[in-house]
């Protein structure tokens, strides 16, 4: 957001953004105990704003069309009092903010399968290891360069920002001591282990076993050439499977060293902390259905993330997203894949003709101008 | 009879405070002296166990514990505040350590919001209640634990010590006081005129540019928060490398509700004699103490406010 629009490229924007919002569905459980922020120049301008139901947020938006519109994880029992302290936070959702940062403008967007993959990972995690239900985790793209991840789980609601930072820590691999989970033998712990994690564990033990495994599989020399003989591999295998990682040449530690690049890479990579979303009890965060500014794009709920793309389905559809708008490149811009085909690459200065939410996307970008 | 020792041992309880009620316990010069004495305790770091023999010393023994708590609330003053409740929490600890019967640490988890199911040796606690009351230390991080379809694996010492954790936490807090009676005032006002000077510390911190992982630790010590091993010793190691001498790091940790002087002069003169460097941004993070992006790589290439930022 470095950048100011030109005044037609907002103004057309703007006016194309109110006629999403007086149809958009928005669905905010108890939008009355949270705060809003909208911004224009910055992604949050002003903040404390509440509203009473969606009708008036509704009216709000197409009235004062912003940008950007975000809304409190927390919620309040007075959520348009300042300062914060008078607000009476009541808890707050759960929530992660996935995305990946790369070189250039549009560098981003070649990885969002990766985010896409790890905000899979995030799911299952929630799902697995801390017990919540598919119900109340809700996924919605963020706009631009990821996905949030928002968690409605009544006994998380409470919980502070120390806890907050342990969930996240859990989540991203931080602090894993995977040697703790062998148990050296007693009489021989040069040379024997008691006991292994095996693939049918919970948690990091069960996700650290079955990375090993699938090492064993994919890749058996990266651990070590002597794996790549089937039936030593198999023997290993069999092995750990039953928590007995003693059929391998080794000695314990060496061989546990062996596996510490598998350990690394447990942990999600693309939960950003910088900005302490998860951590931040007052956060303001993307309203899941509304636009974002640098794009156009709609932060859209996500029902069934393997399918889902969005450049082709966060994109506006409505009646007049087949006129088209004729734009000038004012940088180069690379190959993208926008509305379901590939679309570009363009020079600075090449003038173009696209249906209206691809055109908006290059001008909010600040990539392209419109041309009368 | 059996109510009246479990009020004793867990005066926190509801159960104490009925037994306070139906006994019409008024508030008195010698209960509050009572209750002083346990503050002073708990300063000096002492958590003994009840003496209390006969049913009035232990109604007694209970009232000491709510007048101290009204103390507390009229002192409000966090560094006497913790220091009672680390005092207190080791002391219910201690108790719930040789507790035989299932039921009764489990009324005692009940009392502190702290639930668990016991599963053959051990126990599972629900996640969001183990964050609640785990001590920050590397062997308690979620990510090192057994964790099953949202519960934590806990020994039955890992359990006690949880509730320990729980006790402290909820002693920390004391209730606002609003013109108090007289009689709390006025034994407000001697306990602390009774005080050393050496009890109540106040930091002392050289004005200076820290990192903002350094700046949060000495937020906590200011706020007479506990802190854990690691985070000692990293501050420790960090303030020696900026020039601190070892009566500065000393007097700074005497703001630490668990402090105690012979364990930390030791702990600094070992630190100083082994000369460690203070560790790099990684392991800071993996310890969970990191709070901004510097990157410098280790706290010790902070230069100031110009140095830093986020790129
Ligand atoms: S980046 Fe380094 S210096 Fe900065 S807060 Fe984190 S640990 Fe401290």
């Amino acid at each position: 957001m470095g950048f100011q629009l030109p005044v037609a490229g907002s103004e057309v924007a703007l006016a194309w953004f109110r006629r999403y919002y007086e149809n958009a569905e928005f669905d905010i459980p108890s939008i009355e105990q949270r705060e809003f922020g909208i911004g224009n120049r910055k992604k949050i301008d002003s903040r404390h704003l509440n509203f009473s139901g969606t009708a008036e947020f509704r009216s709000y938006l197409v009235s004062n069309t912003p940008l950007f519109v975000s809304f409190s994880t927390g919620y309040y029992r007075y959520p348009g009092a300042t300062p914060m302290q008078k607000k009476a936070w009541m808890g707050a959702d759960l929530v992660f903010d996935l995305d990946i940062h790369a070189e250039g403008k549009y560098g981003a967007y070649a990885l969002l399968g990766k985010v896409k993959a790890d905000a899979i990972r995030l799911m299952d995690m929630l799902k697995d290891d801390f017990g919540i239900s598919g119900k109340d985790i809700h996924v919605n793209f963020s706009g631009n360069r990821g996905y949030h991840i928002h968690v409605r789980d009544r006994s998380y609601l409470g919980i502070g920002s120390d806890e907050r930072k342990e969930i996240v820590d859990y989540i991203m691999g931080i602090g894993l001591d995977y040697r703790a989970f062998f148990e050296p033998d007693a009489k021989r712990p040069n040379d024997r282990m008691e006991r292994g994690p095996r693939p049918d564990e919970c948690g990091y033990r069960g996700r650290f076993s079955r990375a090993v495994i699938a090492e064993l599989v994919n890749n058996p020399k990266s651990i070590s050439r002597v794996f790549a003989k089937d039936d030593t591999r198999k023997r290993l295998i069999d092995g750990i499977k039953a928590g007995n990682w003693n059929s391998q040449p080794f000695k314990v530690n060496d061989f546990i060293s062996r596996l510490a690049p598998i350990a690394a890479k447990l942990g999600l990579s693309s939960v950003n902390t910088d900005a302490g979303v998860t951590q931040d009890l007052s956060k303001l965060i993307r309203v899941p259905e509304s636009l974002h500014g640098d794009t156009g794009l709609i932060a859209k709920k996500v029902s069934d993330i393997d399918k889902f793309d969005p450049f082709r389905d966060a994109m506006i559809k409505l009646p007049g997203a087949r006129e088209s708008l004729k734009v000038k490149f004012v940088e180069d811009v690379p190959e993208l894949p926008l509305g379901g085909e590939l679309v570009g690459p363009f020079k600075k200065d090449e003038q173009k003709e696209f249906e209206k939410p691809i055109a908006l996307f290059y001008v909010l970008k600040g990539s392209a101008e419109i041309k009368e | 009879m059996e109510d009246l020792d479990f009020a004793v041992r867990y005066p926190f309880s509801s159960q104490a405070k009925a037994a306070l009620d139906s006994s019409a316990t008024q508030l008195n010069e010698s209960i509050m002296f009572m209750g002083s004495e346990r503050i002073k305790r708990g300063l000096k770091g002492e958590s003994g166990k009840s003496a209390a023999l006969h049913e009035s010393d232990k109604i007694n023994e209970i009232a000491s514990f709510a007048a101290a708590r009204m103390l507390l609330a009229f002192l409000n003053n966090r560094f006497i505040t913790n220091k009672f409740a680390v005092a207190e929490s080791k002391r219910v600890s201690s108790y719930l350590d040789s507790e035989r019967d299932g039921a009764t640490i489990a009324k005692v988890g009940q009392e502190l919001g702290f639930v668990s199911e016991k599963e053959g040796d051990s126990y599972l606690v629900p996640i969001p209640i183990y964050l609640s009351f785990s001590p920050r230390a590397l062997p308690y991080k979620l990510i090192n634990r057994e964790v099953r379809n949202g519960r934590v694996v806990v020994s039955p010492h890992e359990r006690v010590r949880l509730m320990e954790e729980a006790v402290r936490k909820r002693l920390e807090r004391v209730p606002l006081l609003k013109d108090p009676p007289k009689i709390i005032s006025d034994a407000g006002k001697k306990l602390v005129s009774e005080l050393p000077k050496s009890d109540l510390p106040q930091v002392q911190v050289k004005p200076g540019d820290y990192p903002p992982c350094i700046i949060k630790l000495l937020d906590s010590v200011k706020k007479h928060e506990n802190l854990n091993h690691q985070a000692r010793w990293f501050l420790c190691v960090y303030l020696m490398a900026t020039g601190m001498n070892d009566e500065e790091i000393i007097g700074l940790y005497s703001n630490l509700p668990d402090f105690s002087e012979r364990i930390t002069t030791y702990q600094v003169q070992h630190a100083r004699k082994k000369a460690y460097t203070a560790p790099a941004c990684a392991t800071i993070t993996t310890w969970g103490f990191c709070c901004a992006d510097c990157r410098i790589g280790s706290p010790i290439y902070w230069r100031g406010k110009g140095s830093g930022g986020r790129g």
